[in-house]
């Protein structure tokens, strides 16, 4: 089209980019999240004055859900394929680092990131296949997946099958035990966030946002859709993965029932679903939330049923309201605070 | 160019597409037309491979291309539209447009989704198109007429050699058909190798240099259009032989 090109025309381009570089930035704060994140990285000092070890570890578990939400949304959100067997991946970077740790005793932190990349390989691999159906055969083919590996660690005596494998227990004083595991979450999702980003504005997000409106409109633009789902597969699993590593060695247990149930799973898609599939901000609010209200109505109404009952209200409600989740529906109606938008 | 040589699809017992060959001739427009059910959609789906030919060979520029898939075949520089456009819901205009933007493979994954260069290319296309003020609309916010332009921007972005429309002018009304009309011209006088499907006759005849007639999967005529309107086949396929409207 460069003949085209007159002065005016070129005039009115820069005008528009400039336009559009402007649009941009104005809506986006980016100074909020490594403010949470500066804060949560002194928030240990807590332990100085008190114990907070409560405090420590709800943290400790909200960041390993924004792990695995965020990286569930890489699949889910973005690329709109809804899987339900993301928690095998949970397992696979659990029981790969938790066999490790038990007998080699390098600790599961720094086997993380291999555990995250098995689990991606993994995940590349039944990526493959799975891929292949969308919509509700693909939910279905990720149950499915669930109930294999379930049968396969349940099994499997080499891993220690049904009854699971104990794990050592570190010996840090009590106070500070938490701490090496509560870091490693912190940065892990920390880092979930960071390439959620970074894929979002990435020609790879493109394509699986494209993906997720209209698969044969994309192909036919010239987006290989095969390649970018698998590899939106394998990243996804790579974060849950790594999550489930380190979470073994926390719990000092690996055990099928831990990590191979379908809570986990459902969570995960839950808090992308109340946050805002799709976008940066929403697996993070999610999991703030559901971990909250979990909490809050364990303790007011005590651990019977009425606290699932009463979290299940919550979330009806607030999806009549905010069917795109939090942040989607925010976002749609130019609503969102400025320090919620990460995109 | 474009060399469909004996195509065939099947579905079932139903030969949509029945041994097709056809030419679209570099730097032409032409033009398939054939009366409702003639195959030429499908002939279009099995050229972009949206579907796979049951049988037949599709060339490009002397490069067999039936056995890639889709994006490969866009990335040899052959775009199509949909005759329902198909755009990208809660995608911006520019997004959706940019999203044909040729850059492929591994090493371009990682880079920004809208680089400046190729904003500015798109910001050119859609000064070209005339739409440029419907940048930053969300895809599925756009009238059917501004949809079936956005589709031929997104084709242009992606450098083809030969688009393939389908039906262009389908629900448009009378001014912006006039509109497309000569966006059509003026890409081919640049070049572009263009080959239509379209109901639309007044648009075939005025634009097209060489029409192909299907009737139940079959070509059963091939000529300018002139020829073509002459061609007693046609009238019958078309017509039935009765009527005098050809429309």
């Amino acid at each position: 089209m460069a003949e085209l090109a007159t002065d005016e025309i070129l005039a009115a381009r820069e005008r528009y980019n400039q336009s559009i570089a402007i649009a941009v930035n104005k809506k986006r704060s980016l100074w909020f999240p490594y403010l949470v994140l500066a804060l949560l990285l002194v928030l240990p000092a807590l332990q100085l004055i008190g114990n907070f070890n409560y405090v420590i570890h709800l943290t400790l578990f909200t960041a390993c859900y924004v792990v695995m939400a965020s990286g569930w949304n890489i699949l889910g959100g973005f690329t709109g394929y809804i899987s339900l067997g993301h928690n095998v991946f949970f397992a696979i970077g659990g029981y790969f680092a938790g066999m490790i740790f038990a007998r080699l005793d390098i600790s599961t932190i720094i086997i993380a990131p291999l555990a995250g990349l098995v689990a991606a390989v993994i995940g590349y691999c039944i990526g493959l296949v799975t891929l292949r159906v969308r919509g509700p055969s693909f939910i279905i083919s990720s149950l499915a997946l669930v109930m294999i590996f379930r049968i396969v660690f349940e099994n499997w005596e080499f891993i220690g099958g049904a009854a699971g494998l104990a794990l050592p227990v570190n010996d840090l004083p009590v106070q500070w035990a938490k701490l090496p595991y509560y870091y490693a979450f912190i940065v892990m999702a920390a880092i979930a966030v960071w390439v959620s980003y970074k894929i979002k504005h990435s020609k790879f997000g493109l394509g699986l946002r494209a993906i997720s409106k209209d698969e044969i409109k994309a192909e036919s633009s010239g987006i290989n859709t095969r390649l970018y789902k698998v590899l939106a597969f394998a990243v996804s699993a790579f974060f849950v993965g790594m999550a489930g590593a380190v979470w073994g060695e926390y719990l000092t247990y690996i055990r099928p029932n831990i990590f191979l149930i379908i809570l986990i799973s459902v969570n995960m898609v839950l808090m992308c679903v109340l946050g805002g599939k799709g976008t940066i901000a929403g697996p993070v609010i999610g999991a703030i939330l559901i971990i909250a209200f979990n909490e809050l109505f364990v303790a007011t109404l005590g651990a019977s049923e009425i606290n699932v009952l009463a979290t299940g209200l919550i979330m009806m409600l607030t999806l009549i309201f905010f069917p795109l989740g939090i942040v989607g529906t925010l976002a749609k109606h130019g609503k969102l605070p400025q320090f919620l938008n990460w995109d | 160019m474009l060399e469909v040589k004996e195509l065939s699809k099947h579905f079932g017992g139903i030969k949509a597409v029945d041994n097709c060959s056809f030419v679209a001739e570099e730097g032409r427009i032409t033009a398939l037309i054939g009366p409702n059910g003639a195959g030429k959609t499908t002939a279009f789906n099995c050229i972009s491979r949206t579907m796979t030919p049951t049988s037949g060979e599709i060339w490009l520029d002397g490069e067999r291309i039936d056995q890639f898939r889709p994006h490969q075949i866009t990335a040899r520089g052959l775009s199509r539209t949909f005759q329902i456009s198909r755009n990208l819901a809660d995608m911006t205009v520019l997004e959706n447009i940019i999203c044909q933007s040729k850059t492929r493979g591994w090493k371009d994954l990682l880079k920004p989704a809208m680089s400046p260069d190729e904003i500015d290319k798109a910001i050119g296309i859609l000064d070209f198109l005339g739409i440029t003020r419907i940048a930053h609309e969300d895809g599925s916010n756009l009238s059917y007429g501004q949809k079936k332009l956005m589709d031929l921007a997104a084709l242009l972005m992606s450098d083809p050699k030969i688009i393939l429309l389908d039906e262009p002018a389908g629900g448009v009304n009378p001014t912006l058909l006039d509109e497309i009309v000569n966006h059509i011209r003026r890409l081919n006088e640049q070049g572009l190798t263009v080959l239509i499907v379209e109901h639309n006759m007044d648009l075939i005849m005025q634009l097209s240099d060489k029409v192909v007639v299907m009737a139940q999967g079959k070509v059963i005529a091939n000529g300018t259009p002139d020829e073509v309107q002459n061609n007693p086949d046609v009238l019958e396929a078309y017509l039935g032989g009765t009527s005098e409207n050809t429309e």
